[in-house]
């Protein structure tokens, strides 16, 4: 069953095709990684590095403000969004991608328009759609009360409750090509006897959908979720240009890499590098531990179903 | 094996070659017209970095007049994107390939330079900082040991902007007291112009609106003083009662302010929507560029009753500094710039070619408006208090009132529970008296 050999190049010419990369790597992630991580284990006196503090950076985002309440707020923020977007964007791209799937005509088209605005700037989306939701001059609105429907105007970016699902909505617009293209891919590699099996058996379009297909696509929904949950965590231009640095309105809007910003970039203060290279730390560690828990329980999952 | 060794070079070349694609390419300087001629020294060039990308030609016009009188000194000029400045800046003056001179913010933001030793200190080494107000200078002073590690380059003023037009067709003029102030506002609510152009979507712009209406509720540099001398906090009647005030303007704003973002209400004001804009000097340009038809007129708002002051006040704020590099190869030619760049004869070129307000004393304005502005302000100045006082730590003073007057305007809390989350938030790391 298994054959180890693969290889079509012998290992030493591989690993000189692989060193390119490798070094960027190392050059570009792994070291202001690890950078990231002795800053954050010194005090700083704005760009000068001063003595070695240990924890003390982390233990002041826990116990000392802002960051004590700014913290789990942006966390708290993070999370919404990452459910959020497993509704908006995950949910609705597999209703797509099925749909999409059971048509030959203009599947391509509409995998394409689904897709492009995925191809713009997060940052370009997030201020024309912050653009088309002012309460004075957005399209909106103006649509809303054109059809009758004042009531449900708003101020969108305005009210504390809406601001964030509407950032969730707007990452979900943007985003909603990325489940759509994988999803499509994976029901297309599917094998169509199953379902030929499961219609011989008398199984409606619901049954099979439920009872065959999604089983089926486990294993991939397992992955997207895991790429959502690490987009919904570094969640940044979008939030950024819907509301703000400091996440306005009233900090409703804040996230992780918001705090991470303000923290390193808009403070006057003196430790700004030791504090924000530590909440930067904190966020890596949670996006990692929470991916590699989630793989394992999925492949648990997986297992348990095949 | 020789194939081996080829493969291995090419590679190797592969790898320098993307490599070299990411490094910054080395900046030629290219000497000006005027450098080494009539220069019988050495020829100096000075890389002087801001982030005033809008600018570079007419920075390039401005150095022009400098290189001929300094003809063994080139400035080659280099401005880097607004945003990615700080950035690009710590990294620059850490390393051996920043520069010379340098744009540098000013308060709180210019801390992490001079705690990091980037900045030399220039009390000594620029003897026409003697001259400059002192207002001007607390924007470029180092927080600890209290030095000058700036020369100055700009001063914002903020007061409240009005459409002459609109003013006429309603039979208004230039309030004189509160109650004018009030009445004007009923008037043009009545005729249906939106009064007061304000958009509280974007934190940073609230802590200038409340400024622009209510600093002489408070007391401007009066207020300023207690603060630092500890009579007092931001929990203090007279504050509350200014953001009290602010609120209560609240009907003259557009409907929703929360949801309106700064841009929104520029164009409120340049599209003729809105009559009067509460904003800062730095808006004109945009304001004519955006209206070219737009009739621009500028007035103080008169003091509340109650007000610690009894005459309006103009809030200011140093806008920026030139600051000499730690690590400068040529440090005597970089002083001799910043000597100049102190000069008259500079200010006089950032009014007239940059349209900006220079520090520098005696500097006259061609533009009427930016001549009264600046008349205001040089005869009852203030504070922009939370940014000139209140961005040394973490959170800003400025973050804080966005917060806290989204919150105020959303009916979230009152003026006190406002003032509240401003002294909470500071208490941080500021102690009344420090």
């Amino acid at each position: 069953m298994s054959r180890r050999r693969t290889a079509a190049l012998p290992t030493p010419v591989a690993l000189l095709f692989l060193l390119p990369a490798a070094v960027l790597f190392g050059v570009f992630v792994l070291y202001p990684m690890a950078t990231a991580l002795t800053y954050s284990l010194f005090s700083w006196r704005g760009t000068a590095q001063e003595a070695f503090v240990g924890l003390d950076n982390f233990v002041a985002l826990f116990t000392t403000e802002p960051y004590r309440t700014e913290l789990p707020r942006a966390f708290g923020h993070n999370a919404l969004l990452f459910g959020g977007a497993m509704v908006a964007q995950n949910s609705v791209g597999l209703l797509l991608a099925v749909l999409l799937h059971q048509r030959e005509r203009f599947r391509r088209l509409f995998q394409v328009l689904f897709t492009m605005p995925y191809l713009v700037s997060p940052l370009v989306v997030g201020y024309l759609w912050s653009l088309l939701l002012s309460p004075l001059f957005g399209p909106v609105n103006a649509l809303l009360r054109a059809v009758g429907l004042d009531a449900v105007a708003q101020p969108w970016l305005g009210d504390p409750d809406t601001a964030l699902w509407v950032v969730v909505l707007v990452t979900a617009w943007q985003w909603v090509g990325f489940p759509l293209l994988v999803y499509g891919a994976a029901l297309g590699a599917l094998d169509p006897s199953t379902q030929e099996a499961a219609m011989l058996d008398g199984a409606g379009a619901a049954q099979r959908f439920w009872h065959v297909t999604l089983p089926l696509l486990t294993p991939v929904i397992g992955t997207v979720s895991v790429l959502t949950f690490i987009f919904s965590m570094e969640a940044f231009p979008i939030p950024y240009a819907l509301g703000g640095s400091s996440g306005s309105p009233a900090g409703a809007t804040d996230v992780m890499s918001l705090l991470f910003y303000r923290t390193a970039f808009r403070s006057g203060a003196s430790n700004a590098i030791g504090v924000s290279s530590a909440v930067a730390i904190v966020l890596f560690l949670v996006i990692v531990g929470v991916s590699v828990a989630f793989t394992r329980w999925f492949r648990g999952v997986e297992r348990r179903l095949t | 094996m020789s194939r081996r060794i080829t493969r291995a070079t090419a590679s190797a070349a592969l790898v320098a070659l993307t490599l070299g694609a990411c490094a910054p390419s080395a900046d030629s300087p290219e000497p000006g017209a005027a450098a080494g001629e009539g220069c019988d020294g050495d020829a100096v060039t000075l890389d002087v970095w801001s982030w005033r990308t809008e600018d570079v030609k007419t920075y390039e016009r401005i150095f022009d007049v400098f290189e001929e009188a300094n003809p063994c000194i080139t400035v080659s000029f280099q401005a880097h994107l607004n945003t990615e400045y700080d950035q690009i800046l710590r990294t620059g003056l850490t390393g051996s390939d920043g520069p010379d001179v340098a744009q540098v913010r000013s308060y709180g933001l210019l801390q992490p330079l001079v705690e990091g030793g980037n900045l030399q200190p220039l009390d000594d080494v620029v003897p026409e900082l003697a001259e400059f107000d002192d207002a001007a200078l607390d924007g470029a002073r180092g927080r600890e040991d209290g030095s000058v590690y700036g020369v100055p380059l700009a001063t914002q003023t903020i007061q409240v902007w009005y459409n002459t037009a609109i003013f006429e067709e309603n039979g208004l003029s230039e309030p004189e007291t509160w109650d004018d102030f009030l009445a004007l506002n009923d008037t043009l609510l009545e005729a249906g112009v939106t009064p007061l152009a304000v958009g509280a979507r974007d934190g940073w712009f609230v802590p200038t609106v409340h400024d622009a209406l209510t600093a002489a509720r408070y007391g401007g540099a009066d207020f300023q003083q207690a603060l630092r001398d500890g009579e007092t906090d931001f929990t203090d009647p007279a504050y509350v009662a200014s953001i009290q005030t602010l609120k209560d303007l609240q009907e003259y704003m557009p409907d929703d302010v929360t949801g309106v973002a700064y841009t929104d209400a520029q164009v409120l004001f340049t599209s003729g929507q809105a009559a009067m804009f509460p904003g800062g000097s730095y808006e004109q340009a945009f304001f004519q560029e955006a209206n070219p038809d737009l009739e621009l007129g500028v007035f103080q708002v008169p003091p509340p009753p109650g007000s610690a002051v009894d005459h309006p006040v103009t809030p200011g704020y140093a806008d920026g500094n030139w600051g000499l590099s730690a690590a400068t190869q040529h440090p005597d030619e970089a002083r001799t710039l910043l000597s100049w760049l102190a000069s008259p004869e500079f200010g006089q070129l950032v009014a007239d070619e940059l349209k900006q307000f220079s520090p520098v004393p005696g500097v006259e304005y061609a533009d009427p408006l930016q001549q009264e502005m600046w008349d205001l302000y040089q005869e009852s100045p203030a504070p922009y208090l939370l940014l000139v006082d209140y961005r040394y730590g973490d959170p800003t003073g400025t973050d804080l009132m966005g917060q806290a007057g989204q919150k105020l305007f959303l009916g979230d809390t009152d003026a006190a529970g406002a003032a509240d989350i401003v002294q909470d938030g500071l208490s941080a790391w500021w102690t009344p008296g420090e």
